[in-house]
């Protein structure tokens, strides 16, 4: 922090956001993990049961 | 070791309570100019070793799985087909790959940083667990306690070494992943670089990015299988298994097109003094595979029924082809790089000279337009088809899909790396290249080999050949089913396809290992075989589109990949004839 010259020199915005590899990495976990993760186990364990009457003989 | 200087520093670490001095030892590499931390040296060196043993042990295994299949030489009987198959899979996608990475991703934060290796002990550490997880596993398959396939689905059960071997590894790697961050921390704090990492370490980072995620996936479902195959967890839910699984699974094939993408850049650097034509949009696309392409792991549910459409298509369209965006933008990138390269060196003759006058008797730079031309044209147009929910279905579970897989990591990825070795061999092991007659044609013969191999996949899947079957005429089986009979010209292609390739392997771990171990050393710039070229001059004048050559190629590709696509949706028609 000592280092920093505050708004001597302003980096564009963009650079800011590409820069930040913690940034980066906390966008790719998140977005991955919400649409492809958490959605996706949403959807299976949404799902019903199979009735016991189809299971049962499947199981021999 | 005589032109190479060697330098002590001292560092003065700003750590207020104990203020330690670490004593760090350099030397400056007198061919490029990087200060290379021999600690960070010596790590690159072994984890490059070790891809180098598990790449040797994939493709043994290879050559007897394609003389397997290859019906009228029906070599291995069937357990071994499938012990075979789970040890190539392992071997080839998880062990060499990842270990040539962590190579890269050290030399990526380190030698390309002018900066010191943060933790040279626990690089170690890293490296001695992953060579215990690949042996423990590689053990198990062998005695025959893990027949479950790469991908080991539930209620398929192995061992519990065999998954604990692969959990040993994959700590190992998330310990060299995060050395890398924390070598990236120490360059930035002590400006070893100016305002942005360099392009080549931006696409390493993004590749190390991804791992953090694949490897998380990772433990969330090794962990659990691991307890459940000792017995202290109930059951393991398959959909639920495949659906973590495959998060692992796809990301960490995204890994290595981010670090294969960094080597393209980094040759186009190296051979012709090339730089993105505009670094912002290159860097852009990485940015694209660090927020979307982990998505694109659903297009390995497309037939599961438990997942809604909706996420299907959500995953797979829409986000993937952000991510698609961002391949394309990289496959235009780095040829245009090497193209307006060669121009400003005077190769500017009508659309292609740039090419023709390309340092084709370099053997990293062969490897890397040929990796280029083969992920784009086989890899990416299949990848794009065959991960479309409408389109999948014609190649499900076929072996086109290690057809397309052989045109991404194999003669994309692999290629890359094999090209990039032929540097690191002078540059890091500091050792002439021993044979480079062969290593000139070495890059061709893997190309076309994979290449025959790869597309006879994919047309037998098309055909209806299914993949990780051991006698796909179903002989003594209660039904038979009658192939196109074109399929045993495509068998034949593909086993000569896959002997080629194996011969063209087996010639490059020739050449590293008689080079790295026997070869003359490297004294200085005048024992350097490959080029090292100053950066191109800039453009005299500005007339035109920088790089016209690489926009007809992209048409080309453009067009082949419209033809594809209208052919794939053409033989779904022909599927379900509606009347
Ligand atoms: C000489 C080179 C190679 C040859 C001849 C070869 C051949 C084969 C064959 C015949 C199969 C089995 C297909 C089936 O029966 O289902 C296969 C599967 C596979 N190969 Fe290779 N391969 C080579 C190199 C590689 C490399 C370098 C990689 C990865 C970097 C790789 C990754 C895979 C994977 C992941 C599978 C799927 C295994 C599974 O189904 O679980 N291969 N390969
Ligand atoms: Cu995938």
């Amino acid at each position: 922090m000592e280092m920093n010259q505050p708004n001597q020199e302003k980096v564009p915005f963009y650079r800011m956001i590409m820069d930040d590899f913690m940034l980066l990495l906390f966008l790719g976990v998140t977005i991955y993990a919400i649409f492809y993760l958490l959605w996706g186990v949403m959807e299976l364990s949404n799902l019903p049961a199979i009735p016991d009457e189809i299971k049962k003989p499947l199981l021999k | 070791m005589s032109n190479t200087i060697e330098v002590t520093e001292t560092h003065h670490e700003p750590s207020p309570n104990k203020g330690t001095i670490i004593n760090t030892i350099f030397r400056v590499c007198d061919i490029t100019g990087f200060k290379v931390d021999l600690r960070a040296e010596k790590l690159i060196r072994v984890n490059a070793v070790a891809a180098v043993v598990s790449l040797l042990l994939a493709v043994v295994a290879a050559i007897l799985l394609v003389f397997t299949r290859y019906q009228p030489v029906h070599l291995l009987p069937a357990e071994w087909y499938y012990r075979l198959v789970t040890f190539h899979g392992l071997n080839a996608l998880i062990f060499w790959i990842i270990f040539f990475e962590i190579a890269g991703l050290y030399f990526g934060s380190t030698v390309i940083l002018n900066t010191r290796f943060c933790a040279p002990k626990l690089g170690w550490v890293g490296f001695i667990l992953m060579v215990l997880g690949l042996v423990m596993s590689n053990y198990m398959i062998l005695i025959g306690k893990a027949d479950v396939m790469l991908t080991s689905y539930t209620p398929l059960k192995a061992h519990p070494l065999y998954y604990l071997g692969v959990i040993l590894f994959a700590v190992g790697a998330l310990i060299g992943v995060i050395l890398f961050f924390g070598n990236l921390m120490i360059a930035r704090r002590e400006k070893t670089y100016g305002d942005s990492l360099p392009l080549v370490a931006y696409g390493l980072m993004t590749a190390a990015i991804i791992a953090v995620i694949t490897l998380a996936t990772g433990a969330i479902i090794y962990i659990p299988t691991f307890l459940w195959s000792l017995g202290l967890v109930q059951n393991i839910d398959p959909a639920m298994y495949k659906l973590i699984w495959w998060g692992l699974g796809h990301s960490s094939q995204q890994i290595n097109v981010a670090a294969m993408v960094s080597i393209w850049y980094m040759v186009s650097f190296l051979a012709v003094g090339g730089t993105s034509i505009n670094e912002r949009i290159s860097r852009t696309a990485f940015v694209l595979y660090i927020l979307f392409i982990c998505l694109a792991s659903a297009h390995h549910l497309l037939t599961d029924p438990g997942v809604s459409s909706a996420w299907k298509v959500w995953n797979t369209s829409y986000a993937m082809y952000l991510a698609v965006l961002a391949s394309m933008i990289h496959a235009f990138a780095v040829p245009s790089s090497f193209e307006s390269a060669q121009r400003r060196w005077g190769y500017n003759k009508g659309l292609f000279e740039w090419l023709s006058k390309a340092p084709w008797g370099n053997p990293a730079f062969s490897s890397i337009i040929l990796a280029v031309i083969g992920f784009g044209f086989i890899g990416g147009t299949t990848g794009v088809i065959f991960g479309m929910e409408q389109t999948n279905i014609i190649v499900h579970n076929t072996i086109a899909i290690p057809g397309h897989f052989k045109g991404t990591v194999v003669i994309g990825t692999t290629l890359t790396f094999m090209g990039i070795t032929y540097y690191l061999i002078p540059l890091i092991f500091r050792r002439k290249i021993v044979g480079m007659g062969w290593a000139k044609w070495q890059p061709w013969l893997f190309f076309i080999g994979i290449a025959l191999l790869s597309i006879s996949m994919i047309v037998l899947g098309q055909l209806g050949v299914p993949r990780r079957h051991w006698d796909a005429t179903f002989s003594g089986g209660p039904f038979t089913y009658n192939f196109n009979p074109a399929v045993d010209f495509f068998w034949t292609l593909m086993m000569l396809g896959g002997s080629l390739a194996f011969i063209s392997v087996t010639i490059w771990i020739g050449i590293v290992v008689t080079s790295v171990f026997f070869g003359p050393r490297v004294n200085g710039p005048q024992d350097m075989q490959l080029k090292i070229s100053p950066l191109a001059p800039p453009a005299k004048s500005h007339k035109g589109f920088e790089a016209p050559g690489t926009l007809v190629l992209t048409l080309i590709f453009l067009l082949v990949f419209l033809a594809l696509f209208f052919l794939n949706w053409k033989w779904l028609a022909a599927t379900w004839n509606v009347k």
